[in-house]
């Protein structure tokens, strides 16, 4: 089997400038192009390559940051629960303020009382500090309408009640 | 040289020829557990890794403990690692035999084919799309899953998706038609078997490309069908793609054949599949200049649009509005929020948008035009695609495959190279949850 090649010299696009014809193969010594092409692509690679290893830094600080908040939750709880669930939007995504909520009793989870506290600030001896927080229904969802008891400086915002 | 240093330089490479078998089987042996422990543990119960699924891989269960991140890190970044090696020994012609390159890449769709559905509840859409029209009279191009919520498929589809009508293309859900009957689980194994059949196709019309083009067949073989993206994530979430591959590898074997109007058919046939692959006409047209490909194009189209008119309405073959719905969208391992994250910002933004489309508009550009100087049109192709997902918002690990089988038949080793650059670039964006596991 052969590849198909297309002639092109005595056809209709003989009548094109010379630089506008096509051609059926790349000329050899189109050196300059390949060049300039490699070069982008390098830049390209590199930039690509950087960008990765920024993000995965990045997530693995943000990472080590929610380690800290389930730990942080925990020992302030006095639960060693494991079925936590930590929203990183509710407070700003960027702004490195979690909000960590988990079962007040043994239960499945969100089966019972929910305490969730709001967590910012450095990393201290594997934990962060907690700056208010509500309690939520048994099977509820994390909404305003659901929070009570809220307390501490961050639940004036977010709490209803 | 000298002929000692001659002597010294046959010794070493005896030596090293003499050791490939044992590496190549080292590697292999690599290949075969990684998989093997990601299906064994993904086969116990889901988790963020398994979607939930019907049990179809009940008989797996009690081998594997319940499959984490750490411990299907661990695995990809082994079958990376292996795979880094098996090409590097692929390059060195006659080291590797088709038959030992046959049976891994067998042994990898067997073991992948047997265990449950990995990471991604996609099929579970595709299989909701064909109950919504075959059990419901529902239009899958009008409403979302959602409209079949009493369906014991709407359970496994995916969160994000519940609403969404399908964004693939009429020649695909009617081929996922017939397996809507069969029941959920019926259906599950069929889609299996799809994927299994299509990546098999793909990798022999890859086999058939390479050869004639007097590539080395064996290498070509390997490097697509042991990657760690196609093996796991697209064979393993039996993603459709394989099916919009299977079509596009058609369309260059045709291509190299001469049949240049049957092969802008298959193009079309693909992109009614998954739009994606349309990328390819342009290319091959340019590179034809002759009325043949058009006018297979063009048959292929006005048929295609006839059936998927008169099946799904004017919804089924409105591409353009799920091919924009779907470019909206923004995933976490896009090179575009990576970037975005580089220049400390929080996402992407509508701008940015429209700046990757535009840069993607002047690569297509100046691919045509290198296209019509002479530039291999394949290579060609190759390049749009990879660009198409570097620069996607939305991207997935099995959108980075579709340059794959033609980058190992394009005339351009280049693009070979930035293609498995990207995919390692992908995995390694995977690691973070090892390097620092929340739990």
């Amino acid at each position: 089997m052969t590849e198909a090649s297309t002639p092109v010299e005595g056809s209709a696009w003989g009548r094109l400038p010379h630089w506008l014809r096509p051609r059926s193969a790349e000329r050899s010594g189109s050196g300059r192009t390949r060049l300039v092409e490699t070069t982008l692509l390098v830049l390209a690679g590199l930039l690509l390559a950087i960008a990765t290893v920024n993000d995965v830094v990045r997530q693995t600080h943000v990472n080590q940051r929610l380690i800290a908040d389930l730990r942080t939750w925990r020992s302030y709880t006095g639960h060693d629960y494991h079925n936590l669930s930590i929203s990183q939007q509710l407070l700003g995504e960027t702004s490195g303020r979690e909000v960590v909520c988990g079962n007040t009793s043994p239960g499945m989870p969100k089966a019972e009382t929910q305490l969730c506290l709001a967590i910012w600030g450095p990393v201290v001896d594997g934990r962060r500090t907690v700056h208010g927080g509500w309690y939520l229904p048994p099977k509820a969802e994390d909404l305003r309408a659901d929070r009570y008891a809220c307390f501490g400086p961050a639940s004036p915002g977010v709490c209803s009640r | 040289m000298s002929v000692a240093a001659e002597g010294e330089l046959g010794f070493a490479r005896t030596r090293s020829e003499q050791w490939a078998p044992v590496l190549l089987a080292l590697l292999a042996l690599l290949l075969v557990a990684a998989t093997a422990e990601i299906v064994l543990d993904g086969a116990l119960d889901h988790s963020a890794l398994i979607p939930k699924s019907p049990e179809i891989a009940g008989w797996l269960k009690g081998i594997g403990e319940r499959l984490g991140y750490r411990v299907f890190l661990i695995a990809l970044l082994t079958f990376t690692a292996a795979y880094a090696g098996l090409v590097a020994l692929a390059g060195r012609a006659g080291v590797i035999s088709k038959r030992s390159a046959i049976i891994l890449i067998g042994a990898l769709h067997v073991i992948v084919f047997a265990g449950p559905i990995l990471l991604s509840t996609d099929v579970f859409s595709y299989i909701a799309y064909a109950r919504m029209g075959v059990e419901h009279g529902l239009n899958p191009y009008v409403h979302g899953p959602i409209a079949i919520a009493h369906d014991p498929i709407y359970y496994y589809v995916g969160q994000d998706w519940k609403h969404v009508a399908t964004a693939y293309g009429p020649l695909y859900t009617l081929l996922s038609y017939p397996l809507a009957p069969l029941g959920v689980k019926g259906a599950l194994w069929g889609m299996k078997l799809e994927a299994l059949l299509a990546s098999v196709g793909t990798l022999a019309l890859t086999w058939r490309c390479a050869r004639t083009r007097g590539l080395d067949p064996v290498k070509a073989l390997l490097i697509v069908g042991a990657n760690p993206l196609y093996i796991i994530y697209g064979l393993g979430g039996a993603h459709n793609d394989l099916i919009m591959l299977l079509l596009m590898m058609a369309a260059v074997s045709l291509t190299l054949a001469g049949r240049d109007a049957s092969a802008a058919a298959a193009v079309v046939a693909g992109a009614l599949v998954k739009a994606t692959v349309a990328v390819l006409l342009p290319f091959m047209i340019v590179s034809k200049r002759s009325l043949k490909p058009l006018l297979g194009a063009g048959a292929a189209l006005a048929l295609g649009a006839l059936i998927g008119y008169a099946a799904f309405g004017i919804h089924g073959i409105d591409v353009v509005a799920a091919l924009n719905r779907d470019a909206a969208f923004v995933s976490t391992d896009s090179f575009a929020t990576e970037i975005a994250h580089l220049f400390g910002k929080p996402g992407v933004f509508p701008v940015d948008h429209t700046l990757l489309k535009l840069a993607l508009v002047l690569i297509g550009l100046h691919l045509l035009w290198r296209t019509w100087r002479g530039y291999d049109w394949v290579a060609a192709s190759g390049w749009t695609l990879l660009a198409v997902s570097v620069t996607s918002t939305w991207l997935l690990a099995w959108y980075i495959l579709w340059p794959l089988p033609l980058a190992v038949v394009a005339r351009d080793r280049r693009l070979l190279v930035a293609t498995l650059l990207v995919q390692g670039l992908f995995v390694a964006h995977q690691v973070s949850p090892l390097l620092a596991p929340v739990q």
